[in-house]
């Protein structure tokens, strides 16, 4: 149990001429959260980016262009120097431009190119079949030329009806005809041919026969596609060559574009400057000597008091004190909220309670097994910070998961040790292991180790409810530590109310069962006494919300629910598997291999499900259940001046 | 397994056990039916909440699940109907 980072308000003064060496410091530091000024009546305004800023976003601007053209993703870092690279950056970008653009334009030419030669080979298709050099078609003074595709069929009769000075090219496939004849018998030829629904065709007005101007067509976009294919290569070939740099530079500029446009965030006057905002507690010392060391004590570094209301509004941001196994947690905690500065944060207890019943309703050994090696083998392989975390959940809740599979002496749906009850025997995997009873549980069932849930399913409802009743009560006690630092009467009244309730409730039954009539008055007693504190802690709406614990508490009734329903696939898979399919386990053949297809694939989707179904429910125990009894969020997220560098180095 | 086989075929549908048994389909049913029909709004609600803005997505989550206790009850009431 953790509260965030303590925070300590800090502003820095200097004159003008220092301001630079300030924000270089403060960034290096990455410490500091700037708090942005806006501007009022003090007479103190923003002030304008530093002079390298255009320059900067320029090149910065140029710089994601070209990655994005190259298609460079973030990578294995290979860290350069920071100044050799500031050195070269500018002929290098100057070059790997040229050269980019040179390309592009010449990819662009040649795909040009290869769409003039498509419509060339389109206009040549239809003549390929009239072996005719495309120079006789044009150029004469007597003879009309029809060029062009009809539909039907054209008989060479009808032609020469009209007359007989003609010469007819016609191919019956392609519906192509090329018909020369006088002029003056143009006209009466063209009806004949209209009638075909005639259509002129472009002619090609380049010379030469069609079939050899189409094998010099193909000749030449054979030739563009492998120019663009070359040049493809080599721009792939510039990625390889150039994403350190690219990535290195934009790291770099990234930093220098952060520094140059400080000064639009900070308070400015003529010639003084004033930076306001958050250092963590420990490190303002820290923070303290690196502005005194950089600016030669010229600047002045002093720490505010933190009203308390800037902590109740939220203006403070909010910074996870937590230890690194404690950490993947608080993408839990984001994923809701984060916590305010006032209050607790609640993820070390996370650590326990979300594994746990996680562990609860999955309960499994073989699944275990295999979730833990499959968030072992991501961890190892994707190297991303936002996967990471997420694996070392997912490794809690199968630590917990193998713990409740040795309670529950289940393995992927198998019972592990055998189980008489009811006369009948149900074997387990493991020969010679029996299970043990304990004691006598709800409605007439047994207690056993291990836990058979499919046959206690009253008692687990039990347990359940009761996991739920602590975990409801932790929330009231955190509650409870919350409000108890505001003040003491309300945390008694809206909190402790709720524990005094149960605490009745539980005094009145245990009366009323137990036969014995005056604990019952004294619970009744205790009861009313709770409903009373609650009234007065929350006013009409506290009694109202009485029945919600009922309802919180029934919710956990879901641990063995949704754990019924993971072992009941499980099961039906094993039992489809080795029963029905598979059932003479001696005989091993195509009824074998099918089986075990079977129950490959069926485990494969209950693995996927046993992800799913228990983490969202465990997830939404904690965030409806547990928080709604403490918790408020909605903190600001601490978000230092700075940089963490992946790709460089100073 | 057999013996339980035939007992139920000789047994009536309207005898005591069939009507615990329909009773406890009609209590997870009518449950499962209702926190279907409420999650549906809320849930496409906050997706649509939560194209908007991505870090509403647990508040999206506890108020689509919120529901989800009325098939719990239904659950709970069936198993002591047919218990």
């Amino acid at each position: 149990m953790s509260r965030p980072k303590r925070m300590t308000k800090a502003i820095i003064v200097g004159h003008k001429s220092i301001l630079k060496v300030t924000v270089d410091a403060l960034h290096d530091s990455n410490l500091f959260h700037v708090e942005d000024f806006i501007e009022d009546e003090s007479g103190f305004k923003i002030s304008k980016p530093f002079q390298n800023a255009e320059e900067v976003s320029r090149k910065l601007v140029k710089i994601r262009s070209i990655s994005n053209f190259l298609g460079i993703e973030p990578k294995e870092p290979a860290v350069q120097k920071a100044d050799s690279v500031l050195r070269e950056l500018d002929t290098k970008l100057n070059q790997l431009d040229r050269s980019i653009s040179e390309k592009s334009e010449m990819i662009s030419k040649c795909e040009t190119d290869l769409k003039d030669l498509e419509t060339q080979k389109r206009d040549l298709l239809p003549f390929l079949s009239i072996n005719l050099d495309f120079d006789y078609y044009r150029g004469y003074d007597n003879l009309k030329v029809f060029a062009g595709s009809i539909k039907g069929n054209l008989e060479e009769g009808q032609i020469s009806s009209i007359t007989q000075a003609y010469e007819l090219y016609y191919d019956p496939q392609a519906k192509t005809v090329v018909l020369f004849v006088a002029k003056k018998d143009a006209d009466r030829v063209q009806e004949v041919l209209q009638k075909l629904e005639f259509r002129d065709l472009r002619v090609p007005e380049r010379g030469g026969i069609p079939s050899e101007l189409l094998k010099v067509t193909e000749q030449n976009e054979a030739d563009a596609s492998r120019q663009i294919e070359s040049l493809r290569k080599e721009v792939e070939s510039m990625k390889s060559q150039y994403a350190d740099f690219l990535l290195a530079s934009d790291e770099i500029l990234s930093i220098e574009n952060q520094k140059a446009e400080l000064p639009l965030r900070i308070a400015t006057s003529q010639n003084a400057f004033i930076i306001e905002g958050w250092v963590p507690s420990d490190n303002y010392d820290k923070v303290v000597s690196t502005v005194n060391s950089a600016t030669s004590s010229r600047a002045y570094v002093t720490s505010l008091e933190i009203e308390e209301e800037e902590e109740e509004e939220g203006h403070v941001p909010v910074e996870y004190n937590n230890s690194k196994p404690v950490a993947p947690m608080q993408e839990i905690m984001d994923l809701y909220s984060r916590p305010k500065y006032t209050e607790i944060d609640p993820s070390s207890i996370l650590l326990i309670t979300f594994p746990l019943i996680y562990g609860m309703i999955l309960g499994d050994i073989g699944y275990a097994i295999i979730l833990g090696a499959i968030a072992l083998a991501i961890k190892k392989l994707v190297k991303s910070d936002a996967v990471k975390p997420l694996m070392n959940i997912l490794l809690y809740c199968q630590i917990s998961t193998f713990i409740f599979g040795i309670i529950y002496g289940e393995f992927l749906g198998f019972p592990l040790a055998s189980m008489h009850a009811e006369g009948e025997t149900i074997p387990g995997l493991i020969p010679g292991w029996d299970t043990v009873t304990l004691f006598s549980g709800l409605a007439g069932e047994q207690f056993t180790f291990p836990v058979h849930r499919t046959h206690m399913i009253m008692t687990m409802i039990g347990v359940c409810l009761i996991v739920g009743l602590l975990h409801l009560n932790l929330g009231f006690i955190l509650g409870f530590i919350n409000l108890s630092h505001h003040s003491m009467k309300h945390a008694v009244l809206e909190k402790g109310s709720w524990m005094i309730i149960e605490l009745g409730v539980l005094v009145a039954a245990l009366g009323y069962f137990g036969g014995i009539s005056g604990l019952t008055y004294v619970g009744a007693g205790i009861l009313v006494l709770g409903i009373v504190m609650l009234t007065m802690g929350e006013g009409i709406k506290g009694p109202i919300e009485l029945p919600s614990l009922m309802g919180n508490t029934l919710s956990y009734a879901r641990i063995i629910a949704v754990g019924l329903s993971s072992i009941y696939i499980a099961g039906t898979v094993n039992d489809i598997a080795f029963k029905m399919i598979w059932p003479d386990h001696s005989q091993i053949g195509f009824a074998a291999i099918a089986a075990i297809i079977i129950f490959i694939l069926g485990h494969a989707l209950n693995t996927v499900l046993s992800i799913i179904a228990p983490g969202l429910h465990a997830l939404r125990l904690q965030y409806v259940e547990f928080f709604g009894k403490f918790y408020q969020g909605g903190g600001r997220k601490f978000n230092p001046f700075g940089y963490i560098r992946k790709y460089t180095e100073e | 397994m057999v013996e339980a086989a035939t007992v139920a075929a000789a047994a009536p549908i309207f005898g005591d056990a069939g009507l615990k048994a329909l009773g406890a389909a009609i209590a997870i049913a009518g449950t499962g039916i209702a926190s279907a029909w409420a999650e549906k709004d809320i849930g496409s609600a906050a997706i649509g909440a939560m194209a908007e803005n991505e870090a509403l997505f647990g508040k999206g989550l506890i108020l689509t699940v919120i529901p989800e206790t009325i098939v719990i009850f239904g659950l709970v009431v069936a198993l002591l109907v047919s218990s």
